[in-house]
């Protein structure tokens, strides 16, 4: 008798959403299947790798994090150019100097830094404030008025202001992140509001990557879950591509902090989970991580 | 479908603030609303009730049987106050709640044979709540025939699949929905009821009624006897006097299935076949679940 793979099909499909514009444009999503199932259809797009950029040098890093960019830890462009000569397909400039408990940035300031970053480098940019609810407000707003046109991916945008900034990412073409603390209904409510106002190919969902060890366990389940919702079930609020954030959150652990390989399999180990779960973004620290999950991804797409 | 009024509960301020106080016309009123509402039974729900528990009790149930000749539901997990309420009752009151733990099988379930009451038993056990229908089968099997034992007879029996809130455990709603369409099978005779609100437990207030009223209609279909509910919902009381017949169809057609052409309902008809949906787990929750 002929063997025939028990194959599944699928109702849905994964939103396809386009960071940066022109030559430096990638898209991220568009597979409707589920994440690394090549037997029951294509996926288009590989996951896509960022790295880290700050826009002021990061305090209480370990050594083996800060070496890689020892020359650049002062100057977001040079840092994002080392980025992409380390392979990553795009960065992640983090605002930390418009944080209201620190430096307190002005939104203009930051804003021209931004654009800087964006016109230096070949590769589109992920913007994400403080994390500060009312000041990201007037940063990403500003960040998106000032960048025009560059479909940049700004985040975080979250329940409490995601109607100023999303609109502003809308009126400049670009796309947002959003947020929600490993909550899959509450995941949901954001996406039924942003999608009153902006279409599926602007948003990308953050449920918050916690790391191994630390409650990774979670954010698996709820990319896996907003997956199967998407992907199986059709729904048609739950299929945007996934970001997951691990990087910072890896490195600050107390393994990462008391030996380098120690930290580098901490990463790695909590992407490539992430990436079976469902991650469309992987935002990592080392390039070292970087290196490994590359092979990992670019080994089939 | 027999209702209970919940509306006597100590957690809410006014009511535990009337208790301490032993100030009657609060408790009174609430009780003259529901019973005019067209409650079946009024749910007096003590709590734990730790300080004076037979003094409370029973002033409780006299002060509503001043204005009220609608029978109670006593329901406190304290046994002294239990039995104080049952003893002070005129017409034949509800034990609510026992269920199959130790404590509840020493202490409750003997009160209901000794006063000749109708009995809650909840599937609840000693390891918290039974997460699926085989495990409610199990837990509530083994109660009734410890009650029966006793010499409860299955007829005074009303069975509680405990309902869990739909915004933290999706899938248990559909679960004690099943669970109630085979109970009829696995225990012939035995009665049914729910803490319908709980349902709707952490859903924004003004949200809570729709999801109330249509896991009322959906477990009604699936045979429940009686539910523990907001009586003072004006539009639940005409669902379950079968005066929104479309609603009803509506619901039933969502749960069997059917193709509904949303476009051609009107938004309150809509938001009916939606939380059908999300009752039922066929599309996952959010507090935005009528928004899209």
């Amino acid at each position: 008798m002929e063997y025939k793979a028990p194959l599944e099909t699928y109702s849905g499909k994964v939103g396809e959403v386009v960071i940066g514009k022109g030559e430096k444009a990638i898209k991220i999503g568009g597979e409707s299947v589920l994440p690394f199932h090549f037997f029951e259809g294509t996926i288009e797009n590989r996951p896509r790798i960022a790295l880290e950029v700050y826009d002021t040098e990061p305090e209480g890093w370990a050594e083996w994090v800060r070496e890689p960019y020892k020359d650049v830890l002062s100057d977001p462009a040079g840092w994002a150019k080392k980025c992409l000569d380390f392979g990553a397909d795009l960065v992640c400039l983090r605002l930390a100097s418009t944080d209201p408990a620190g430096a307190n940035a002005p939104a203009d300031k930051a804003a021209d830094m931004v654009k800087q970053v964006v016109s230096a480098i070949k590769a589109p940019v992920i913007v994400c404030g403080s994390g500060d609810e009312a000041k990201d407000v007037e940063v990403l707003t500003k960040v998106a008025e000032v960048c025009d046109g560059d479909k940049l991916l700004l985040g975080p945008v979250v329940k409490e202001n995601y109607e100023l900034i999303s609109k502003a990412a809308l009126d400049h073409g670009h796309c947002i992140i959003a947020q929600t603390p490993l909550d899959i209904n509450l995941e949901k409510e954001l996406n039924v509001k942003l999608l009153k106002s902006l279409p599926l190919d602007r948003i990308v969902i953050d449920p918050l990557s916690s790391a191994l060890g630390y409650g990774m366990e979670y954010s698996f389940t709820i990319m896996e879950r907003t997956k199967h919702i998407g992907v199986m079930f059709g729904d048609g609020t739950m299929q945007m591509p996934i970001i997951a954030d691990l990087g910072g959150e890896c490195w600050k652990t107390k393994q990462a902090k008391e030996s380098q390989e120690q930290g580098l399999l901490w990463e790695s180990v909590t992407a490539l989970s992430l990436l079976l779960a469902g991650a469309n973004i992987l935002v990592l620290r080392h390039p070292e991580s970087l290196k490994l999950m590359r092979e990992v991804v670019d080994g089939r797409i | 479908m027999v209702l209970i009024g919940e509306s006597i509960h100590i957690i809410s301020k006014q009511v535990s603030d009337a208790v301490r106080d032993q100030n009657p016309k609060v408790i009174q009123d609430l009780a003259i609303a529901q019973a005019e509402a067209g409650a079946d039974y009024i749910d007096l729900n003590l709590g734990p009730a730790r300080k004076n528990p037979e003094e409370v009790t029973q002033w409780l149930v006299n002060t509503i049987q001043e204005v009220t000749d609608v029978p109670l539901s006593i329901d406190t997990l304290n046994p002294v106050a239990m039995e104080a309420g049952l003893k002070a009752c005129k017409k034949r009151p509800l034990l609510n709640s026992s269920s199959g733990r130790t404590d509840s099988k020493d202490q409750m379930l003997p009160l209901a044979k000794k006063y000749s009451t109708d009995v809650v038993i909840s599937v609840l056990t000693d390891k918290g709540c039974p997460p699926d229908v085989d495990s409610r089968t199990e837990s509530i099997m083994e109660t009734v025939a410890y009650a029966n034992e006793l010499g409860i007879p299955n007829e005074d029996i009303w069975v509680d699949p405990i309902i869990l809130p739909v915004s933290a455990d999706q899938k248990q709603v559909a679960e004690a929905a099943e669970f109630i369409k085979i109970l009829s099978d696995l225990l012939p005779g035995v009665k049914s009821t729910v803490g319908l609100s709980n349902v709707s437990n952490g859903t924004p207030d003004e949200l809570r009624g729709i999801l109330n009223r249509t896991y009322m209609v959906m477990l009604g279909r699936n045979g429940l006897y009686s539910a523990i509910a907001d009586v003072l919902d004006k539009e639940l009381i005409s669902l379950n006097k079968g005066k929104l017949p479309n609603v009803v169809d509506l619901i039933y057609k969502t749960m069997d299935g059917e193709t509904v052409d949303i476009a051609s309902l009107s938004q309150k008809e809509q938001d009916y076949v939606k939380t059908t949906k999300v009752l039922m787990g066929e599309t996952l929750y959010s507090h935005a679940w009528l928004e899209s």
